[in-house]
C-alpha cells in the first residue's frame, strides 16, 4: 500500500514552495560569503538563523493538498499519510542544512551542533503546527497560515522575549547552554504537538479556523 | 394574415449615476474585516496592547524621556506590519488561490481598483497603530516625571511602517502569483536588511530601512539627536505611494495619471533618501561639543536649599527630585559637610552619538556633583553614592579613587536614608549582592568596595537609623580619614569586630592595591 502510494505522494509534493524555501536558505546562508572582508561570527549565526527559517517556511507548506478531501478517503491512516509526506521532504531539507552549514566560512561558523537543534525545532514547530490545522479544520492548505505564524512568532521571539527566556543568543553570551535547553524542550514540545495532530480525530472536537 | 408588431427602441438607461468608487470602499471595508479576522492579526494586536500596558506600567518607566519615548513606539509596528504585510497579501491572492479570478471579469469593477481597494483595506490597521503610538507616548508624557519633548516625524514613523508593509504585501501578490511568495521574501528581505545595514548602524544605508532605532547612550538633548527624522517620514511616505502606485500599474491602471503619479512618488522617495543620508547634520556636531565639554553655557541654573542645580532646559522639572536626594545624603554627614553648598550639575558625552555610550569622567571642582539625563530606578542610589563621596572625599576625582574605610561611610550616607536600604545596596552594586566585595555605580566612574567593608555596611543599614546617624556627626572627623583603618571605623560605629582571618585580609586590601 505504502509503495502504491509513493508516486502519487511524490508527484503531490507543493515542490515549488519546498524548493523556493531550499533557495531561500542557502541564498541566505551564503551570503556572508559574497560580503567582502574578514568572516563575522556574527554575520555567520544570522546567516544560518535565516536559512533554518527560510527552511522551515518551505517545510509549512509541506502538508499542503488541494485534493485533500478527495484522498482523506484511501484506506491508508493519517499518520502513514502524513509521514510518508515527511519523510520524502526530510532528505532534502538535510541535504539543504549541511549545505548551508558548509556555505558558511569556517571562521564565522557559530557552534553546528546547537543551531541544528534550532533548525530541527523550528521546522518540527512549523509542520506540527500544519498537522495540527489539518487535524482539527477542514482546510486543505495550511501553509500560508502556518508560514504567517511562524513568521510572527519569530519576529516576536526577536523583539520581545525577555532577557530570562531569551531564545536567540551568540555563542559568547553565557546564557547560550540555557537557551539551548529551552530549545530542546521546544522540540520536544513541538514532536508531541505534531504526533498529537497525526492521529486520526475520532469525534469532531473542537473545531478551529485558523482564517 | 400576418400582424406587424413595432417594438419601440428604448434605450436602457441606468436607474442612478454610475459610482464606481462605492464597490471599492465596500470591499475594502469587507477585506478589513477579513484581516483583523485572522489569528496572526488578533494575536500580534493583543501581543501589542499587552506590551504597552507592560512597558507603561513597570517602574523603570517612571521618569521618560519624550525624545527618546517616541522613538522606542517604532519597534512593534513592525510586528503589526508583519502580519498587515501577510494577511493582505494572502486576501489578493484569495480569488487565484479559489480559482475564482475567471468570475470577477464580468464584474464592473475593474482589477485595479480592486487592487485600490485592497490597499484601502490596510488603513484600519494603520489607525489602529497610530491609536497605540498614541497611547503609548501619551501614558509616559503624562506621568509626573516626563521631561523632554516628543518628535511627531518619530510618531508617524510606526503607523508609516505598517502602512508600508500593507501596500508592499499588496504589490508582491501583483507580482508573483503564488501564496508563499510573500513570506519567503519577506524573510528575505529582513535578514537582507540585517546584513547590509544594521538598524542600529549610523550609515546612510541603515536609513533605507523602516524603522532606525538609534540606542545605547543615554538620552539627549532633543536639540542634539540629529536625526533625519523629517526627511525619514518623506522617504516612507513616497515609499508607500511607488509600491502603491506600481501596484496599480500591474494591475491594468495605465494611464497617464497613474505614470505621472508614479514618477513623482519615485522622485518623493528619492528626495526622502537623499535628505536623510546626509549623516549628522551640521550644526549638531558643535552642539554637541558644547554640551559635553561645556555644559554650563547650556544649562540654566536654580538654587534649592543651600545648593544648586543646574540642568539642560528640558530636564529643570527634575531638579527637585534630585535636591530630594541631596538633602536626604546631607542630612546624614557631619561636621561642614552637613551645611556644604554642593553643585550638582548635569552632564553627558554626546561626542560619539546617540549609539555609543560613553563613561563620563569625574569632575576635578571641589563640591560639584554629576547627574546624567537618566533617572529613576537604580539611577537613584547611583547618584546618592556620588553625592556621599563628594562630601567625604571633596570631589569627585577624589570620590571615585577611595578604596580605604571611608568607603563605609559614604555606602551610609548614601543609602542610610532610603525607606528600603538593602535593596537599594543591592541595586547600586554592580553584580547585585550584598555581600563580598563589589564595584559600586555612580553616575561617573565607579567606585569598590570591599568584603569588609560591605559587612559592616550592612550591619549598620540593618541598625536603626537614629543610632548610627549620632556616632557619625559625633566621629566625623575621623570617619572621613583616610588614614583611619576599617577595624577603627567598626569599632567607632559600634559593629562587632570580624575574625582574625578576614580582618588580615582587609588590612592588605586597605592599602588600595588591586
Amino acid at each position: 500500500m505504502t509503495r502504491a502510494l509513493l508516486t502519487p505522494v511524490l508527484r503531490t509534493l507543493p515542490w515549488r514552495a519546498l524548493a523556493a524555501g531550499g533557495a531561500t536558505a542557502l541564498l541566505l546562508a551564503g551570503i556572508p560569503r559574497m560580503l567582502s572582508g574578514a568572516p563575522d561570527p556574527w554575520l555567520g549565526l544570522l546567516a544560518l538563523r535565516g536559512a533554518a527559517l527560510a527552511l522551515a517556511l518551505g517545510l509549512a507548506f509541506l502538508l499542503d493538498d488541494p485534493a485533500r478531501h478527495i484522498t482523506s478517503a484511501v484506506p491508508v491512516r493519517r499518520p502513514l499519510r502524513v509521514g510518508l509526506r515527511v519523510a520524502l521532504a526530510v532528505p532534502g531539507a538535510a541535504l539543504c542544512w549541511t549545505a548551508a552549514v558548509f556555505l558558511v566560512p569556517e571562521e564565522a561558523r557559530p557552534p553546528v551542533g546547537a543551531l541544528t537543534l534550532e533548525a530541527i525545532a523550528t521546522a518540527v514547530f512549523a509542520l506540527a503546527a500544519a498537522a495540527l490545522i489539518i487535524q482539527r479544520s477542514t482546510v486543505t492548505e495550511p501553509g500560508v497560515a502556518v508560514s504567517t505564524s511562524l513568521l510572527s512568532t519569530a519576529a516576536a521571539a526577536f523583539l520581545l522575549l525577555p532577557d530570562g527566556w531569551a531564545l536567540l543568543v551568540t555563542p559568547d553570551d553565557p546564557r547560550w547552554t540555557d537557551t539551548h535547553e529551552r530549545w530542546a524542550m521546544l522540540l520536544v514540545v513541538a514532536l508531541v504537538v505534531g504526533a498529537r495532530g497525526c492521529v486520526e480525530p475520532l469525534r469532531a472536537g473542537l473545531r478551529l479556523r485558523p482564517f | 394574415m400576418s400582424t406587424v408588431l413595432e417594438t419601440p427602441a428604448r434605450a436602457v438607461e441606468p436607474a442612478h449615476p454610475a459610482r464606481p468608487w462605492a464597490a471599492v470602499f465596500a470591499l475594502a471595508r469587507f477585506e478589513a474585516r477579513e484581516l483583523r479576522m485572522t489569528v496572526s492579526f488578533v494575536g500580534i494586536a493583543a501581543l501589542y496592547i499587552a506590551w504597552i500596558v507592560w512597558q507603561s506600567t513597570r517602574s523603570e518607566g517612571d521618569y521618560p524621556v519624550l525624545q527618546d519615548v517616541d522613538r522606542a513606539t517604532q519597534s512593534m509596528p513592525l510586528l503589526m506590519g508583519l502580519a498587515v504585510m501577510l494577511g493582505v497579501n494572502r486576501a489578493v491572492l484569495r480569488s487565484h488561490r479559489c480559482d475564482t479570478d475567471r468570475h470577477f471579469d464580468v464584474l464592473v469593477v475593474e482589477p485595479w481598483r480592486r487592487t485600490v481597494a485592497h490597499v484601502l483595506s490596510v488603513v484600519p490597521a494603520v489607525l489602529f497603530t497610530a491609536v497605540c503610538v498614541l497611547v503609548q507616548f501619551t501614558w509616559a508624557a503624562l506621568k509626573p516625571g516626563a521631561v523632554g519633548n516628543g518628535s511627531p516625524a518619530e510618531l508617524a514613523v510606526g503607523p508609516l511602517t505598517v502602512l508600508l508593509f500593507g501596500v508592499v504585501g499588496v504589490l508582491l501578490a501583483r507580482l508573483f502569483r503564488s501564496v508563499f511568495a510573500a513570506p519567503v521574501i519577506l524573510v528575505l528581505l529582513l535578514f537582507g536588511m540585517l546584513f547590509v545595514a544594521p538598524s542600529s548602524g549610523s550609515n546612510w544605508t541603515s536609513w533605507l530601512g523602516p524603522v532606525v532605532t538609534e540606542s545605547g547612550s543615554s538620552p539627549f538633548p532633543s536639540d542634539l539627536l540629529g536625526r533625519p527624522a523629517g526627511w525619514h517620514v518623506l522617504y516612507l511616505v513616497g515609499l508607500v505611494l511607488l509600491a502603491a502606485l506600481v501596484a496599480v500599474l500591474l494591475s491594468g491602471g495605465r494611464t497617464t495619471v497613474v505614470k505621472v503619479a508614479v514618477a513623482g512618488s519615485l522622485a518623493l522617495t528619492l528626495v526622502g533618501a537623499v535628505g536623510q543620508s546626509s549623516g549628522t547634520p551640521a550644526g549638531s556636531t558643535p552642539a554637541r561639543d558644547r554640551a559635553t565639554n561645556a555644559p554650563e553655557k547650556v544649562q540654566s541654573c536654580l538654587k534649592r536649599g543651600g545648593s544648586t542645580y543646574c540642568a539642560f532646559p528640558e530636564w529643570t522639572g527634575r531638579t527637585a527630585d534630585w535636591a530630594e536626594v541631596v538633602d536626604r545624603v546631607q542630612n546624614l554627614a557631619g561636621g561642614s559637610a552637613g551645611g556644604e553648598r554642593l553643585t550638582v550639575r548635569q552632564r553627558i558625552d554626546a561626542t560619539y552619538g546617540l549609539e555609543t555610550d560613553t563613561l563620563i569622567s569625574p569632575s576635578t571642582t571641589p563640591g560639584q556633583v554629576t547627574v546624567g539625563t537618566d533617572w529613576g530606578g537604580n539611577r537613584v542610589p547611583e547618584f546618592a553614592a556620588a553625592v556621599a563621596s563628594v562630601l567625604v572625599a571633596g570631589n569627585e576625582k577624589a570620590g571615585s579613587t577611595v578604596c580605604d574605610a571611608r568607603m563605609v561611610t559614604i555606602m551610609w550616607l548614601a543609602l542610610g536614608g532610603e525607606s528600603d536600604p538593602m535593596t537599594a545596596l543591592r541595586n547600586v552594586r554592580l553584580d547585585d549582592s550584598v555581600s563580598g566585595s563589589a564595584i559600586v555605580l555612580s553616575p561617573t566612574e565607579s567606585m569598590s568596595m570591599s568584603a569588609e567593608q560591605t559587612r559592616i555596611v550592612v550591619d549598620l543599614l540593618k541598625k536603626p537609623r537614629y543610632s548610627v546617624a549620632g556616632k557619625v556627626k559625633a566621629k566625623w572627623t575621623e570617619l572621613t580619614s583616610p588614614k583611619t583603618s576599617t577595624a577603627r571605623v567598626a569599632e567607632l560605629l559600634g559593629v562587632p569586630a570580624a575574625d582574625k582571618s578576614a580582618a588580615k585580609a582587609e588590612a592588605d586590601g586597605d592599602s588600595c592595591q588591586e
